[in-house]
């Protein structure tokens, strides 16, 4: 992938993530993590090369078909990006409005997905009103609410508590245990570390590693600060 | 689109009337202002051409004899005028049957007429109706070269400034209109910018979730059309106004309705309909393409 700055972004990356797969993508900033995302939800196109998500090849996908591609993966950001003028409720509701389901299946899957994600007591909160921690929980259960096939979440822990990562982590490899492929981007490697799996290592822009490790599951202490984006 | 994901982009569209109000007052403003601007100078056309089509209908060019003018050059000019494109009725009104009806109409000074005894001071005349006024003065000069004509009266000058007014009309009417809607477009469009700006975290979203342009482009569609559509209704309560003080104050000048006539003035009672229509179709269709253009231009899915 080369961007019309002529900066290659991905160079030769080759890479296949298997349907119930949990995977962390590490990397320093620059990298490249960031590249590959926009990639995968093709809001951008590889300038060589194919990519494939959810059997759709997004090289040969048209602009009209791109929701339709959205439509089966969820995303988890790092800033959350919940919107301040809806409740909890209301945030992931949206979704389910925007792709245009049934106001009977609105108001049974809504409190059901929160429910996943233990936010009952709040569902009725802004977003102003709750913690990080419970942003990005809320922020999982709307990536969730559509059933996606795939979920990438970027940098998910980023902008919470050291904490309250591991929760989020255990919370995203509960989504996985129910069959959901995952994709995690994260500079976190104490995080890595501690839950194991499949990592992938960019390095400028190739892939430098890619294995599965065994978790340690001691809790180490989480960096924090330098959390940018790659 | 099912109909409870319809009701939730109306009430989306709703919504952002109300969170945008001070752009969405400006926009009803500028259509306010451009709808009256065009209603008037519609209905001013409309009401010159009613009046111009009246005078039309009722007055006569008069073309005067010379006194000598045998009978046999009498029915050639009666001929003559009949073939004329632009005549419709011609009529031969003489001098006695002229003289008779002044006497009718001046009965009080009955001792002048006396004075002049059987000696009728009047000519010959025909009367002739024409079917376009725009062409009348050609008409004229046609009657002019006819042999044996003394003079021609007709309602030239009332005739020319009404068709003048009316081509100026016409133009005034089509600059307006373009002007006009290309103005309320850059305002309403601008508006919807403002609109698209305040929501684009709750765009960027939708665009994450995988919505339509459709359905990101509706609320903002809706959103235009609402403020068109009270835009058009002040308006056409404005022009009702406006337009009954000024037929009042018209049908007060017995001087100018006795050239025109009683009929030729348009009442608003007898056209609200069609302006009614009108006003909101307009106002709502600059509203909905304006706020179309911007979203186009502003949401890249």
């Amino acid at each position: 992938m080369t961007y019309s700055s002529g900066v290659d972004a991905l160079n030769h990356v080759s890479l296949k993530i298997n349907d119930g797969d949990f995977a962390f993508v590490v990397g320093s900033s620059g990298a490249g993590k960031s590249t590959m995302i926009k990639l995968l939800l093709k809001e951008i196109d590889a300038t060589e090369g194919r990519v494939i998500v959810n059997g759709y090849d997004l090289s040969k996908l048209r602009r009209r078909k791109i929701p339709e591609l959205r439509r089966t993966i969820g995303i988890v950001f790092q800033d959350f990006r919940l919107i301040p003028t809806m409740t909890v409720y209301e945030n992931i509701a949206f979704v389910l409005r925007v792709i245009d389901a049934p106001a009977k299946y609105i108001r049974k899957r809504v409190p059901y997905v929160i429910s996943l994600v233990g936010l009952q007591a709040k569902a009725n909160n802004y977003p102003d009103e709750l913690s990080g921690g419970e942003k990005q929980r809320v922020a999982i259960a709307r990536a969730l609410v559509n059933d996606p096939k795939l979920i990438i979440a970027d940098e998910p822990t980023g902008n919470i508590d050291p904490e309250l990562s591991y929760e989020i982590v255990d919370l995203l490899k509960g989504i996985n245990a129910c069959g959901t492929t995952i994709l995690m981007v994260t500079h976190e490697h104490d995080l890595v570390r501690h839950f194991g799996g499949r990592i992938i290592n960019i390095t400028q822009g190739e892939i430098v590693y890619d294995d599965i490790i065994e978790g340690s599951e001691e809790l180490v202490p989480v960096q924090t600060g330098g959390a940018d984006e790659s | 689109m099912k109909a409870s994901g319809f009701k939730y982009l109306v009430e989306k569209g709703v919504d952002n009337v109300w969170k945008n109000r001070m752009m969405a007052f400006a926009s009803f403003c500028v259509l306010l202002v451009s709808l009256l601007l065009v209603g008037i100078s519609v209905l001013a056309y409309l009401n010159v051409t009613s009046i111009i089509g009246g005078i039309e209908q009722k007055n006569e060019v008069i073309v005067y004899l010379d006194d000598d003018t045998d009978d046999e050059a009498l029915l050639e000019i009666g001929a003559a005028l009949q073939t004329m494109p632009n005549v419709t009725e011609v009529r031969f009104y003489s001098k006695e049957e002229a003289f008779e009806s002044l006497k009718e109409s001046m009965a009080e000074y009955e001792v002048l007429f006396e004075s002049l005894g059987d000696d009728n001071p009047l000519v010959d005349s025909y009367r002739i109706k024409v079917s376009d006024l725009d062409d009348i003065t050609d008409t004229i000069t046609h009657i002019r070269d006819l042999d044996h004509i003394y003079s021609i009266r007709a309602p030239y000058d009332f005739v020319n400034i009404l068709v003048q007014l009316r081509s100026i009309l016409t133009w005034v009417m089509g600059a307006l209109i373009a002007a006009m809607v290309v103005v309320s477009l850059v305002i309403i469009s601008n508006t919807t910018k403002t609109s698209v700006y305040a929501r684009r975290e709750e765009i960027a979203i939708m665009k994450y979730v995988g919505a339509n342009d459709s359905f990101i482009r509706i609320p903002f569609f809706i959103e235009g059309m609402i403020t068109g559509f009270f835009a058009s209704i002040c308006a056409v309560v404005i022009t009702w106004l406006v337009y009954d003080a000024v037929v009042n104050t018209l049908q007060n000048q017995v001087a100018l309705l006795s050239i025109i006539g009683l009929g030729s003035i348009i009442q608003f009672s007898s056209i609200y309909l069609p302006v009614l229509c009108a006003y909101i179709f307009g106002g709502a269709a600059i509203g909905a393409i304006g706020s179309a253009i911007s979203t186009r231009k502003y949401i890249n899915v």
